[in-house]
C-alpha cells in the first residue's frame, strides 16, 4: 500500500521566543516492510536542516531560530511504500527454542536490552502497580505470540478507549486508575507487561491509515502502539487498543522505551513558555 | 570483586603510617622535614599555620558545603602545613598504573558507545551498562575529537594497611580538586620556603598550562585556531572558586550557559563585539544539565544544541558526556578486566575488593556484616549517599539495609580499609590522621599524570572520610624528582 503523507504542527507564542532548537522525529522509518520512497520537510520561519540517526533509529531533523519569533510551523511531507499484507507470514521458531533464540538476539544486539530493564512512569515495574490487577503471564510451553495475544486481550478488561482521559505526560498508573485511556496507554500497558516476562518490548509512534472503503475516520492523530521481539519474526507490532496485529495500515515513524524518546517534536527555546498549545494537521491518503 | 571466604579474620589490622615506621622513627624520606620541623620549634611553628591561615583567607580560596538547608556555606580551605611526600620509586608504580587505567578507560567509553565488543564478549554485563543511570543513549555513535572522553580524570587512591597503593575510585565526570593542589603549594612554598631546601619536588603549578595544551590539542579547527571557554553552572556550584581559578590561570573566558548560543551545529560566545566561535568547551556542568534539548529539558545552567554540534564535529566538549558510566561504582569492580581486556595487560594498580549488591551471596553476606562494611550508592560521589559500618547506628544500617534491597543496582559494598595515616598538626599537637590521594590525569596529544595531586584528610580524629564536603582537610603532596 502507498501512502501520501502531510503533518504540519504550529506553534504559537504569546510571546516571541528566541534561541530555538527544535529536534523533530517525522521521518517515516524505513525497515523490511516500509520503503520511504519521497520525504520532503519545511519550516516557518525558515531554517536550514539537518538530519542525523538516533540510537533508536529514529531518523531526526533538527534545526534552530535564533531570532526572535512568535509562530513554528513544521511541515513534513511523505511518500511511502508498505508491504506488511499478512502479519503471520514468517516461519516460527518452534517454542522450545525461543529463549535460545531471544538470547542470541541479546548476545549479538545488547542493546535490547533496554527494552526489557527499561522502567519509568509510563511503562513501570509491575509491581509498583495496584496489586488487585491480575497482570498475565507468560506460562512456560506457550508460544509468545500467544502470550502477548492473550495480554492484549485482558487489557481491553482493565482500559477503556476514550480520547483525552489521559494526557501526553499522564503515567501508566493514572491510566489503570481511570480504568480508561488513550492508544498510549495502551501501549505502554502492553510494553510493560511483556518487559515482565523478560521480553524485549517497544513503543512505537506512528500513522495510521484506513481502508479506502471504509468510511472516513475520525480526524487523523499520530497513532501508538507496541513492538514486541517475536522469536523468528524480529520486531512485530501490536496494537492493544483496536486488538490487532500491525499490518500495512500502519505506518511506523519513530521507536523507543517509551513515549518521550519517540515524541514527534522536542524543542528548546529562551522565552515565556506559556500557551504553547501545539495544532496539527495531519492527512494521509492513499496513491 | 571480593572473596567472601577470604575475609574470616577479625584481628584488628593497624593502617599504614605514612610518616613513622613500626619503631616510631621517620622514615627515610620524612627524615630531612622532621629535622626541619624540630629546628623550627612549636612557637615558631604555630605562628607559620596562623598566616597561612590569613594567606587562604586572603586568597579566597574556599569551598562550599551542602547542609540539610539548600544554600550552601562557603569556608575557608583547610590545609595542614606539613606536606605529605611520595619518594620517586612509588610514584613511578603510581604514574604507570594511573596511565594504564585511563588509556582503558576510555576505550572502554569509546567502544561503549560504539561497537560495544566488551558486551557482546559477555567480559562486563550488558545489564550493568543498560542499567546505569549515566549511560547516554542520546550521545551513542557520536566521535568525539581524537576519540578521548576522559580528558581529565581524578583517580582517588588509598594504601591499604601493608602500604599497598589501592585505586578507591574513579573520577572521569567533572572531577575538582586540582585549583585546591595548586593553592595548597603555592601557600606552603610561600610560608615554608626553607621546607624545599632539602628536597627536589616536582613542580603542579603547571597544571593549567598542560589542561590549556590537551584543550587545545582535540580543538576540531587545530591547536592553532583553539578559542576555549570553562563553562560553569554558576556561583552557587560549590566548585565556583576552581573555575574561575581555571580560566583565569589559563587566560580563558569563563562562560555560563546563557553566555553561549549553538547555531548550526556551531556554539558562539556572546560578545560585546558579536559572536564568536568556539572550539573546546571544558564544562563544569553535569551532562543532565548540559543541553536542555536532548538531557533535562528544565535545565537552565546549559547550551541548546551543544550536542548536536558535538556530534558534527564542530566543537569539543571536555570531558566527555556519558563518561559516568565508567566510573559507575557498580562497573569499577571489572576495571581490572577492563584493563586485560583492551591492553592485554595485567593492572598495575589493584582495586579494593567490592561486593556486588546484585549477586545475591555478595548481597547476603553483606548484610549480615554492615558494620564492617562501607556501603556506596553506585552514581553518588563526594562521600553522599554513603554508609560507613564502623561509624553507624543500627537505624541507619537498618535504612541501608533496606535500600540495598530494593535497589541493588544502586549500590556496592566494601570492606572497610583502614587508609593510611600521617602527622598533621591539630592545635599545637602532631596527632595522625587518615588520608587519600586524588592524582590528576590530563588526556591530550598523550596522557599526562601531574607528579603530585591532592592529598585529602579525615580532620576527625580515627574517621575514613576524607571528602572535603564531609568536612575533611588537605596536605600538599611532594613527588620527589629521582
Amino acid at each position: 500500500m502507498r501512502y501520501f503523507i502531510e503533518h504540519e504542527t504550529v506553534l504559537e507564542y504569546p510571546e516571541a521566543v528566541r534561541e530555538h532548537h527544535v529536534e523533530l522525529r517525522l521521518t517515516p522509518r524505513e525497515d523490511s516492510h516500509q520503503k520511504l520512497i519521497g520525504m520532503e520537510m519545511e519550516t516557518e520561519p525558515s531554517a536550514g536542516l539537518r538530519c542525523y540517526r538516533d540510537y533508536y533509529g529514529n531518523q531526526v531533523t533538527t534545526f534552530n531560530i535564533i531570532q526572535p519569533h512568535r509562530r513554528l510551523v513544521t511541515r513534513m511531507r511523505a511518500e511511502v511504500e508498505n508491504m506488511l499484507e499478512n502479519p503471520f507470514d514468517y516461519p516460527p521458531v518452534p517454542h522450545g527454542d525461543e529463549w535460545e533464540w531471544l538470547r542470541q538476539s541479546l548476545r549479538t544486539t545488547p542493546s535490547l536490552y533496554d527494552y526489557i530493564l527499561s522502567r519509568s512512569p509510563a511503562t513501570p515495574h509491575l509491581g509498583h502497580l495496584d496489586q488487585r490487577f491480575d497482570f498475565p503471564r507468560h506460562e512456560p510451553g506457550r508460544q509468545v505470540l500467544e502470550s502477548v495475544q492473550q495480554a492484549m486481550e485482558w487489557i481491553t478488561t482493565v482500559l477503556k478507549y476514550e480520547a483525552g482521559v489521559t494526557n501526553v505526560h499522564s503515567t501508566l498508573a493514572e491510566a489503570l486508575n481511570a480504568g480508561a485511556g488513550v492508544c498510549q496507554d495502551f501501549a505502554h500497558l502492553l510494553i510493560a507487561i511483556v518487559r515482565s516476562w523478560k521480553i524485549p518490548a517497544r513503543y512505537v509512534m506512528g500513522y495510521l491509515a484506513s481502508r479506502e472503503e471504509e468510511t472516513a475516520p475520525s480526524p487523523p492523530a499520530t497513532h501508538a502502539w507496541a513492538e514486541v521481539l517475536i522469536p523468528g519474526r524480529g520486531w512485530s507490532g501490536f496494537d492493544a487498543t483496536q486488538q490487532i496485529l500491525a499490518n500495512d495500515l500502519f505506518i511506523p515513524v519513530a521507536v523507543g522505551r517509551d513515549y518521550l524518546d519517540a515524541a514527534p517534536q522536542r524543542g528548546s527555546f529562551k522565552g515565556d513558555a506559556a500557551g504553547n498549545n501545539p495544532v496539527i494537521r495531519l492527512s494521509i491518503s492513499q496513491q | 570483586m571480593a572473596a567472601i571466604s577470604s575475609d574470616t579474620s577479625q584481628k584488628p589490622r593497624i593502617s599504614y603510617h605514612e610518616f613513622y615506621t613500626d619503631g616510631f622513627i621517620p622514615r627515610e624520606h620524612y627524615r630531612p622535614l622532621w629535622e626541619h620541623i624540630q629546628s623550627v620549634g612549636q612557637n615558631a611553628f604555630e605562628a607559620k599555620v596562623h598566616e597561612s591561615q590569613l594567606a587562604l583567607h586572603a586568597e579566597g580560596v574556599t569551598f562550599t558545603v551542602y547542609g540539610d538547608s539548600d544554600e550552601g556555606i562557603e569556608r575557608i580551605w583547610p590545609f595542614d602545613l606539613i606536606p605529605r611526600i611520595i619518594p620517586a620509586g612509588e610514584w613511578s608504580i603510581i604514574e604507570a598504573g594511573l596511565k594504564q587505567r585511563v588509556r582503558a578507560l576510555n576505550l572502554f567509553l569509546k567502544d561503549i558507545y560504539h561497537d560495544q565488543r566488551i558486551l557482546k564478549d559477555g567480559v562486563v554485563p550488558a545489564e550493568l551498562i543498560y542499567q546505569g543511570k549515566d549511560f547516554r543513549r542520546e550521545i551513542m555513535g557520536i566521535d568525539p575529537p581524537n576519540d578521548i572522553y576522559t580528558h581529565i580524570s581524578g583517580i582517588d587512591i588509598i594504601r591499604d594497611e601493608d602500604g599497598t597503593y589501592l585505586v578507591l575510585e574513579d573520577n572521569l565526570r567533572t572531577p575538582s580538586g586540582v585549583s585546591y593542589m595548586i593553592e595548597n603549594r603555592v601557600i606552603e612554598r610561600r610560608i615554608l620556603p626553607e621546607f624545599f631546601a632539602k628536597y627536589r619536588v616536582r613542580r603542579v603549578e603547571h597544571y593549567p598550562a598542560l589542561l590549556l595544551e590537551a584543550l587545545r590539542a582535540v580543538s576540531p579547527r587545530g591547536k592553532s585556531q583553539a578559542e576555549i571557554v570553562v563553562l560553569t553552572p554558576g556561583i552557587y556550584n560549590s566548585a565556583y572558586f576552581e573555575h574561575t581559578f581555571l580560566a583565569k590561570e589559563m587566560g580563558v573566558e569563563l562562560a555560563e550557559g546563557r553566555d553561549l548560543v549553538a547555531k548550526d551545529d556551531m556554539v558562539y560566545l556572546k560578545t560585546t563585539t558579536g559572536l564568536q566561535r568556539i572550539d573546546v568547551i571544558y564544562r563544569r556542568v553535569d551532562d543532565d544539565f548540559l543541553d536542555p534539548l536532548v538531557f533535562r529539558s528544565d535545565s537552565a545552567l546549559g547550551v541548546a544544541g551543544i550536542i548536536n554540534a558535538w556530534r558534527a564535529g564542530n566543537i569539543a566538549i571536555v570531558n566527555a558526556p556519558g563518561n559516568g558510566i565508567a566510573d559507575d561504582k557498580a562497573v569499577y569492580p571489572y576495571v581490572p578486566d577492563i584493563i586485560r581486556y583492551y591492553l592485554a595487560e595485567a593492572p598495575i594498580l589493584k582495586n579494593v575488593p567490592t561486593y556486588q549488591m546484585t549477586n545475591p551471596e555478595e548481597r547476603a553476606y553483606v548484610l549480615d556484616n554492615l558494620e564492617r562494611m562501607v556501603v556506596k550508592a553506585v552514581s553518588e560521589s563526594g562521600g553522599y549517599g554513603m554508609l560507613m559500618g564502623p561509624a553507624s547506628t543500627p537505624a541507619l544500617r537498618n535504612e541501608f539495609a533496606v535500600k540495598v534491597q530494593e535497589d541493588p543496582r544502586n549500590y556496592i559494598a566494601q570492606p572497610v580499609v583502614q587508609l593510611s595515616r600521617h602527622i598533621c598538626y591539630m592545635n599545637g599537637e602532631l596527632e595522625a590522621r587518615h588520608l587519600d590521594l586524588r592524582p590528576f590525569i590530563i588526556y591530550g596529544d598523550d596522557i599526562k599524570v601531574v607528579p603530585g595531586g591532592l592529598t585529602r584528610v579525615a580532620l576527625t580524629k580515627g574517621s575514613l572520610v576524607v571528602n572535603s564536603s564531609q568536612g575533611g582537610g588537605s596536605k600538599d603532596t611532594w613527588v620527589l624528582a629521582e
